[in-house]
């Protein structure tokens, strides 16, 4: 019941979110000067490291920016992989997909957003 | 660039590379400047989604206390409101509804009732008139002309035209 009804509530979300217009890739002149700071001292930075509360809002507003530019199935692989560190057998319980489907999904999803990143990180740092 | 190493860090989440994938990425992206770039974006999109769920989920923690009581209330209203939801359903398009039974009904009737009514007839037509078909063909009257007689009509016409 508890799983029929996760699939569900999955399902529907992305539906709402497919129906909602994609937003277009995220270019360096679409940053604000906060986002290009913080870009730059984190990416200065190595390993972890502790974001203060501006960093942090910064940083959220920027995920979903990088997030908005995926499809709803790459961007759910992505979060729960990455994001909530679920395994892969546990998004395909979720969605229903086979596991071979949210794997490629989250390569792809790994993917594109790290190489966006490339394209903001690429005028300020290194 | 080395594609082996973009490869490890789109397959495996950055939080789950493995000591040795670790070893190899940090040694090869000291000579590396593209390899470096995508470690460093890897690295970053990393901490994007890791603040962006830890946000979601402080805000979930926060979220109004009386929410699954609302939702509940809310679900109990739609249940007992089941009734007159089928009234205002009945309200709506009962005038419809109503039409087309009225209009099944009157095709019923001329498809059961019509064509007994015609039998009734052609069985009176019947009656009325004195022979049938097969009464012409086989009960002939012996005034009429044989199959002889009409032969030998045509026969002597030809005669008669040449």
């Amino acid at each position: 019941m508890e799983g029929w009804l996760t699939r569900i509530a999955t399902n529907t979300c992305l539906n709402m979110i497919r129906s909602s217009k994609r937003r277009p890739e995220v270019v360096t002149s679409d940053l604000s000067d906060d986002e290009t700071d913080f870009l730059e001292t984190v990416s200065s930075g190595s390993g972890s490291q502790e974001l203060d509360a501006e960093q942090r809002v910064i940083a959220v507003d920027l995920a979903e920016r990088l997030l908005g530019t995926l499809s709803p199935e790459d961007r759910l692989a992505l979060t729960m992989i990455d994001g909530e560190g679920a395994s892969v057998n546990e998004v395909a319980e979720v969605t229903g997909w086979s596991e071979s489907k949210v794997k490629v999904r989250a390569f792809r999803a790994r993917k594109k957003a790290r190489e966006a990143l490339e394209k903001l990180l690429g005028p300020t740092g290194h | 660039m080395d594609n082996h190493i973009v490869d490890i860090l789109d397959n495996t989440p950055f939080n789950a590379l493995s000591a040795d994938d670790l070893s190899t990425i940090h040694a090869h992206r000291s000579i590396c400047a593209d390899c470096a770039d995508a470690w460093e974006a890897a690295r970053l999109s990393s901490l994007l989604l890791h603040e962006r769920v830890s946000d979601a989920a402080a805000q979930a923690a926060n979220a109004n206390p009386f929410f699954q009581t609302r939702v509940l209330a809310a679900w109990r209203a739609q249940q007992t409101s089941g009734a007159w939801g089928f009234r205002r359903l009945w309200n709506a398009t009962g005038a419809l509804v109503a039409s087309m039974a009225a209009t099944t009904a009157a095709l019923a009737v001329l498809m059961f009732v019509a064509p007994a009514t015609n039998t009734t007839t052609t069985d009176q037509t019947a009656t009325l008139v004195p022979y049938s078909a097969e009464s012409v063909v086989l009960e002939q009257d012996d005034n009429q002309l044989t199959n002889d007689q009409i032969i030998s009509a045509i026969y002597d016409d030809d005669d008669e035209g040449k």
